[in-house]
């Protein structure tokens, strides 16, 4: 199994004192696979990131990245690595130029090595302004397509990508997931955060995380199956009185979930029988639909959801 | 090279020198701070008390009385004010006069009868400093004054003369000059580092180093090199200007100076990054290294209160504060031309504190990353 992974991890877990934000995490990441965090701030996704691109070293478990462990201190790893935080990282009074040539000394890449990548990732980003214009002039999304290029300068297997969208407009949000996709094209493997459910639904795998622990790993569409096995029907009262029914609702056996969205409800049911039953009380006025859940649905119902 | 390569460092100075270039802050205060101080401590702050207004109630009114009177103009120390219509008492008491003579009915008919003739001397001791530098010039004044009108020096059976050796003149600016380059690397070293580690960790640009394969040296070096330099212009400037302007003589050893500097700079600069490491916010930064930086080097250091007057505890204190050994040696390299032997003490002291700070300020940054 090991052998397809590019990213292997196994009982991973971090402590800062008695707080232990990652707890025992075990996933394996394919080659060329864009694999996405989903989970609340502070759900451990940052903190696991940063332990895999050997910024943190790990209290327990381990991890191969790349086929590399920690055993240096994490300074293989950032070798072979790109990392994009939460934060942006170019400094802003630097021109585009100032700042790729400062991650590539860093980084020792020959000058003409640089040159050659630089020209690739201007490319691939379909950045045209001059290396002369201050970062600081640029607008939000170019500079996130700047930043991920930065990390890409020494050309990377694996880029980590830690919420990369946060704060940038709806339109710019979507070329850069077409620039994941066009990176994981070439055969590289990204690994993102977010907490966008429209990016997660874009992800080839998606992990769960919930205080520190990995609570569900798969495809969207299997997330959805195995949180909800039966069907999923949306309630519109259209103003009618909702509150009789919801109540009775909750107390009628076979509902799994019940969640408001905006005006209407959604309710998933153990199964068709329940369903039925349960929509029959319906006042007169209201309406149901079956739906699709969407990862919304099911990261309520894992990650936020009360047991019943 | 495993833990250190000089291209990372390198790559991180000249990013540092490209922020330099463009913060309009960073270069008004390396370049205006020690034109400023100069100029303050040059011109403006003089500790010689000059044009001191003084009021005479003569109530002789004859020759001699006149001449003493000459004699205190002519000293170019005291402004003479007439009491006019107020008492000389009530020209102190609003602030018209400093200081008061008083010259008895018959003055000159006892210096010409040769018997001891009186003339009272009222100070201002408000204003302490004032009064004891006044109180200074008082002897020499007495002195012209019995040459003038007894024709002779006073006859005593035993005279102390006193010359002053290095500074002959006691001239101030010799003194404080020479010191500011205390205060310039006291606060600017310090200040411009804490800064420069803080707005890293503010941006979130720490992150992008740290996720390189980048050591914690390679970020020290880089980072204090351009700084260190900064600093070392902003002494030649002074250095040039004490020496060209003022006139301020360099009795000692250049290189001796230099090494004091480089020691002193390497304190500060390592104190700076503690500061940066530990509150990681430009602004709490910029208050501790006005309260770390500044203080010690203006107050404690011996640049304006000798340290040999401080409260025993204070004296003590002073001991831990690179500036303190810093002023020692630069005064004792500059007015004494003192060597390494005499100077052995402040450079020791100096050399173990900025040895101890940089290990504490690294150890402190790396743990700090981990």
């Amino acid at each position: 199994m090991s052998g397809a992974c590019i990213l292997e991890v196994k009982g991973l877990s971090i402590k800062f004192g008695d707080f232990t934000a990652v707890d025992n995490v075990s996933f394996c990441v394919d080659r060329g696979e864009i694999f996405g965090f989903l989970g609340a701030n502070g759900a451990g996704k940052t903190t696991t990131i940063r332990m895999l691109c050997g910024l943190l070293a790990p209290t327990s478990g381990s991890a191969l990245v790349g086929g590399l462990g920690f055993e240096d201190g994490g300074l293989g790893i950032k070798k072979i690595v790109g990392y994009m935080s939460q934060k942006f990282t170019l400094y802003n009074d630097l021109t585009v130029g100032e700042n790729l040539d400062f991650a590539a000394g860093l980084r020792k890449l020959e000058p003409s090595y640089a040159k050659k990548r630089r020209k690739e990732l201007f490319e691939l980003i379909a950045f045209d302004k001059p290396l002369s214009s201050m970062v600081s002039s640029l607008p939000g999304g170019i500079k996130q397509e700047l930043a991920l290029a930065v990390s890409m300068l020494h050309d990377p297997e694996i880029i980590f990508l830690d919420e990369p969208t946060s704060g940038v407009s709806p339109a710019s949000r979507a070329r850069f997931w077409a620039l994941i996709r066009r990176i994981t094209g070439l055969g590289k493997t990204v690994i993102v955060t977010t907490h966008y459910m429209d990016e997660a639904e874009q992800c080839g795998r998606i992990a769960l995380m919930r205080a520190g622990r990995l609570i569900a790993l798969g495809s969207p569409e299997e997330l959805k199956k195995s949180a909800f096995s039966g069907p999923m029907a949306e309630l519109d009262f259209k103003g009618a009185e909702s509150s009789q029914f919801i109540s009775g609702l909750e107390k009628a056996g076979g509902l799994l979930e019940l969640s408001p969205h905006g005006m209407r409800w959604h309710a998933a049911f153990k199964d068709k029988a329940a369903m039925d039953a349960a929509l029959s009380a319906l006042p007169a006025s209201a309406s149901a639909a079956l739906i699709k859940p969407s990862l919304e649905d099911v990261f309520i119902r894992l990650v936020e959801g009360t047991e019943r | 090279m495993k833990y250190f390569n000089i291209h990372r460092a390198y790559s991180i100075a000249r990013k540092e020198v490209m922020h330099i270039l463009r913060d309009p802050f960073t270069l008004a205060l390396a370049l205006g701070l020690p034109v400023m101080l100069v100029t303050f401590f040059g011109y403006a702050i003089d500790f010689e008390v000059k044009d001191i207004n003084l009021t005479i109630s003569d109530r002789d009114n004859g020759t001699s009385s006149r001449r003493l009177k000459e004699i205190f103009a002519a000293s170019g120390y005291f402004h003479l004010v007439e009491p006019g219509q107020a008492g000389p008492v009530e020209m102190l008491d609003s602030n018209r006069a400093s200081a008061a003579l008083f010259i008895e009915p018959d003055f000159s008919k006892k210096i010409k009868g040769g018997s001891r003739a009186m003339a009272q001397f009222v100070l201002d001791g408000s204003d302490n400093s004032k009064a004891a530098a006044v109180m200074g010039y008082l002897p020499g004044i007495r002195r012209a004054a019995q040459i003038r009108m007894a024709g002779m020096p006073p006859r005593e059976r035993l005279s102390a003369e006193t010359r002053f050796l290095y500074n002959p003149e006691l001239n101030s600016r010799w003194f404080t000059v020479p010191g500011l380059a205390a205060i310039i690397i006291g606060l600017l070293a310090i200040l411009l580092t804490a800064l420069t580690v803080a707005r890293e960790w503010e941006n979130g640009s720490m992150e992008l180093l740290l996720s390189t394969p980048v050591r914690p040296f390679e970020i020290i070096a880089g980072k204090l090199a351009p700084y260190g330099i900064l600093v070392l212009a902003g002494v030649s400037f002074v250095y040039l200007v004490s020496r060209l302007v003022f006139g301020v003589p360099f009795a000692g050893s250049h290189l001796l100076f230099l090494a004091a500097c480089l020691l002193f700079i390497t304190a500060a600069l390592s104190q700076g990054l503690l500061i940066s490491v530990l509150t990681r916010q430009q602004q709490v930064a910029m208050q501790f290294s006005m309260i770390g930086g500044l203080l010690p080097s203006m107050l404690l250091s011996g640049f304006i209160f000798p340290v040999e007057s401080m409260p025993a505890f204070f004296q003590y204190l002073t001991m831990l504060l690179p500036p303190r050994w810093f002023m020692a040696a630069a005064r004792g390299i500059t007015l004494k031309g003192a060597d390494l032997g005499e100077l052995a003490v402040p450079f020791l002291a100096l050399g173990l504190l900025s040895a101890g700070m940089l290990a504490l300020a690294i150890k402190k940054f790396k743990t700090d990353l981990e």
